[in-house]
């Protein structure tokens, strides 16, 4: 008893000394950053104000310190709402790259804020930060994905078997070919990067599905467990839906997830290439 | 002393300044912001589109693109006067398919793009006609073309 005692003593004076080291060397960082000069950088925001009758969209600037900010523009932006301005608005969640909502166009081109480093090495130049470009905007950095978000529910991105389905009664198996079909196309968080990137999706967006909604219809298509591939190509058959795809590439270029919506397109493509109208009776009848 | 504690939360209750208290209010003099209306490629889409799929169509157009990269330098090497014939056809399928996407793209509301793709068509039959005509009564194309360098 008296020796686990002792035992229990000494565990807590070494978490003590740890924690005293690990205090003293922060205190040590916020010395050293405050002892440093003051590295300011600009951030040229767009703004919007809905609730203001009138409100005509402009540009604001802000000044952070990069010593006292976090490297990610999004760090940037949630200190400017901290301790700038409480109204700047702008989608954020898990600030690490997988939730997919604080896309926006940041120096021209279209990312995600918390994976896009602040350039620190040019601190004159300031970071220009837009909503995606040719978007609805709510507010600020804010835009209106009710259009993105319907697109992606009229492709049926869910598995659909023909027979009848009991749950959680068996599972599904896939072979390993199968299931590296879907590597690179399952990985997509719906962040709209590429649509809203895509010049075509800009004059079609109402018509045009754009290349992350065309990239899960096909992550569907090619799914060794889903039964409606005939289906789905089929409810592609139309001028605008994967046939206004240009093959313009900004999709690819611009993926903050680093996939290739615009192969998965080609694929789509080539898919259509071999589709009969008959295909989709024989299975209807069968 | 019960009954005055039911009868306070009672008065709670029914307090007007907690029904009034903000939280509580709709505020009806604010519109909310109107979503913006959701537009879908409707299902049923290629239903009114000239019995032609889609993929029948782009595939026919990648066809003849094809055939242009065999025809054109033939057509230069053989000067047979048919392959000026195959050339008129394939460069003005090739013109009018690329000037009906351009349309497609840049033409916005509904009576101009009919009206762009009416005299588009009568273009396209024209240069058809006269390039068929310059082939049967001239040289034809090819043989013009490599005078602009002789």
């Amino acid at each position: 008893m008296a020796s686990l005692s002792v035992v229990k003593g000494f565990q807590l004076a070494s978490r003590q000394a740890a924690l005293l080291s690990f205090q003293s060397v922060r205190s040590a960082q916020v010395a050293a950053a405050t002892q440093a000069q003051e590295r300011l950088k600009k951030f040229s925001v767009y703004r919007w104000d809905p609730d203001k009758p009138g409100d005509k969209p402009r540009m604001q600037e802000y000044d952070v310190d990069l010593n006292t900010c976090g490297p990610m523009v999004l760090d940037a932006l949630i200190k400017i709402k901290n301790e700038i301005d409480p109204t700047l608005t702008f989608r954020r969640s898990c600030r690490e790259g997988i939730c997919g909502s604080c896309s926006m166009n940041i120096n021209g081109s279209n990312t995600l804020a918390c994976l896009c480093r602040i350039d620190g090495a040019s601190l004159t130049k300031p970071a220009k930060i837009y909503p995606l470009p040719h978007m609805y905007i709510i507010k600020d950095l804010v835009p209106d994905m009710n259009n993105f978000y319907a697109q992606y529910r009229s492709v049926e991105p869910y598995l659909k078997r023909k027979e009848k389905v009991e749950y959680g009664k068996e599972q599904y198996i896939q072979s390993i070919e199968d299931r590296a079909k879907l590597d690179g196309l399952y990985e997509c968080i719906l962040c709209a990067c590429c649509s809203t990137s895509c010049p075509s999706y800009w004059w079609h967006g109402d018509k045009y599905l754009g290349p992350a909604v065309l990239m899960q219809a096909y992550r569907w298509m090619v799914d060794s467990r889903d039964h409606y591939q005939t289906e789905r190509i089929a409810r592609m058959q139309d001028k605008f839906s994967v046939y206004k795809c240009h093959t313009i590439m900004n999709c690819t270029v611009t993926c903050p997830k680093g996939l290739n919506p615009a192969k998965a397109i080609a694929e789509i493509k080539v898919l259509m290439k071999s589709f009969k109208k008959e295909d989709l009776k024989s299975e209807a009848t069968a | 002393m019960a009954a005055l504690r039911i009868l306070r939360t009672r008065a709670l209750l029914v307090s007007p300044q907690l029904v009034t208290r903000s939280f509580l209010k709709t505020d009806n003099a604010r519109t909310p912001y109107a979503p913006t209306a959701v537009h879908t490629t409707p299902q049923n889409q290629n239903a009114g589109q000239s019995g032609m799929m889609a993929s029948t169509r782009w595939k026919f157009e990648h066809m003849v693109t094809l055939a242009m990269t065999a025809a054109v330098p033939t057509a230069f090497i053989t000067q047979h006067p048919l392959l000026d014939y195959v050339l008129a056809g394939c460069l003005t399928l090739h013109g009018h398919w690329g000037m009906e996407s351009i349309f497609l793209d840049y033409m916005p509301g509904k009576t101009l793009p009919k009206v762009a793709n009416s005299c588009l068509f009568g273009v396209s039959v024209l240069t058809f006609a006269g390039l068929c005509y310059f082939n049967y009564n001239d040289v034809g194309i090819t043989k013009a073309i490599m005078m602009l360098w002789s």
